[in-house]
């Protein structure tokens, strides 16, 4: 989800380039369209270089709204990222609060909603295992949870949109 | 997630920056005007070939003015001497108000930039004649571009005299001139604006995602 919106703007970007390029080679082809023109009149073969100057034409206008649907839905994604991780920060501010957990035990309890084991936050933190799993434990028993899974599982019940939740159960009951 | 994608807040909006084809459009601009004007041979095959680059890449931003994101069309950026004037009241006052696309004053002189080039364009593409018109004359069409050139340049001496040739090139040349003040003001004006309003405002410009 992070990377996503930087690989489309690299895709917009590329894309850029090539519609550039295909400007540079329209608007001569257009220029050589119509010195002929003025030279020797219309004819079957102009005919034929007036059907690639259009094609070409059609290409960069094409090209151009690509690019265009491209940096957009980038942005959207940029948005949709930093609105979800605001949404997310505030969640684990306002439950560690209401849990009144010690900065301590927020700590811990951050790595663990990351997903880190106890032996991975006791590297991180410089800490004992020992020490870190009676942190743990004591940040379950303010949560009221009996696991790492069902802390994490306290927050997405908050983040995902019940109706979503029902939509998707009955589809499956369906 | 696209529910949350649908109503973003102006809280959590990016900073402003320029989509791929205004940086790429201004750079390739840029680029085309410092090699036209200092390294390339005036009227040679290369100075033309770069003029018709250059006219290319003004089309396609002209084109972008039209369908491309909001704070790069002409709309987000009208040409308005009132709002122009306000932005001064406002820098005098040291007000700061955020515009999505160019400043009132930067956009008077995009405008100017833009009808600048395209005289210069103009003229020089009637100076230099179409790529394909000499080409009748002749029964090689594989002939360089410079070749081209000249027997333009010498099939019109040779029709109307040098007389329009000269008024060209004395419009091309006045016109080239303008555009050396207008950058010199431009840039001056994105050198005052940076101090204003920080380093954002060149950033936004430059290549790269951040
Ligand atoms: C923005 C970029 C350009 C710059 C800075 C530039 C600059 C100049 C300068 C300083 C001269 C000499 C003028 C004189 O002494 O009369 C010149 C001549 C010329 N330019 Fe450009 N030019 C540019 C774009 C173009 C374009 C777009 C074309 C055509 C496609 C063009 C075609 C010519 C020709 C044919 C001459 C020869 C004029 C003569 O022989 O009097 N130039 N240019
Ligand atoms: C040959 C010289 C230059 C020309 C002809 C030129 C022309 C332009 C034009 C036409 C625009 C409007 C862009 C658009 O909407 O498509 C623009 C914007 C801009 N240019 Fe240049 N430019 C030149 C040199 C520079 C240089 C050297 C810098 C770097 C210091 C620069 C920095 C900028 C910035 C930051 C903007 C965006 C202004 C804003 O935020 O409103 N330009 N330039």
């Amino acid at each position: 989800m992070q990377r996503r919106h930087l690989s489309l703007q690299r895709k917009a970007a590329a894309l850029t380039m090539v519609v550039a390029m295909q400007a540079v080679a329209a608007l001569f082809f257009i220029l050589d369209l119509a010195g002929d023109l003025l030279a020797e009149g219309f004819g079957a073969h102009l005919a034929a270089e007036s059907a690639a100057v259009v094609a070409l034409l059609a290409g960069v206008v094409i090209g151009a709204f690509q690019i265009r649907a491209l940096v957009l839905s980038a942005r959207q994604d940029e948005a949709a990222v930093a609105m979800a991780r605001g949404v997310a920060a505030e969640l684990v501010r306002l439950r560690f609060g209401e849990w009144k957990l010690t900065p301590a035990e927020a700590d811990v309890a951050l790595f663990a909603l990351k997903g880190c084991d106890v032996a991975e936050i006791a590297a991180l933190r410089g800490a004992a295992s020992g020490t870190v799993r009676a942190q743990l434990a004591r940040v379950y028993a303010k949560a009221g949870v009996g696991s790492q899974s069902a802390l994490l599982g306290a927050f997405l019940e908050d983040l995902i949109d019940p109706a979503l939740h029902a939509t998707q159960c009955s589809e499956t009951e369906a | 997630m696209t529910e949350i994608a649908s109503a973003p807040t102006p809280a959590h909006r990016p900073a402003r920056r320029w989509d791929p084809v205004v940086k790429l459009t201004h750079w390739s601009v840029v680029i085309a005007v410092i090699a036209n004007a200092l390294f390339t041979e005036e009227g040679s095959g290369t100075h033309v070939w770069i003029g018709y680059a250059l006219a290319a890449i003004l089309v396609l931003r002209l084109l972008w003015g039209l369908i491309g994101p909001a704070e790069a069309r002409f709309t987000a950026f009208p040409p308005s001497i009132g709002r122009a004037l306000a932005h001064l009241r406002d820098i005098r006052s040291g007000r700061h108000v955020e515009h999505r696309s160019h400043n009132p004053l930067g956009a008077l002189m995009v405008y100017a930039i833009w009808s600048c080039l395209g005289a210069v364009i103009a003229s020089g593409i009637a100076m230099a004649g179409l790529p394909g018109q000499a080409r009748n004359e002749r029964s090689d069409t594989a002939v360089s571009a410079s070749t081209e050139i000249e027997r333009g340049e010498d099939a019109d001496e040779g029709d109307e005299g040098g007389e329009e040739e000269g008024a060209l090139g004395e419009i091309h040349e006045v016109a080239v001139n303008l555009l050396y003040l207008l950058i010199a003001l431009h840039v001056a004006g994105v050198v005052f604006e940076t101090r204003r309003s920080g380093r954002e405002v060149v950033l936004a410009m430059l290549p790269g995602q951040r």
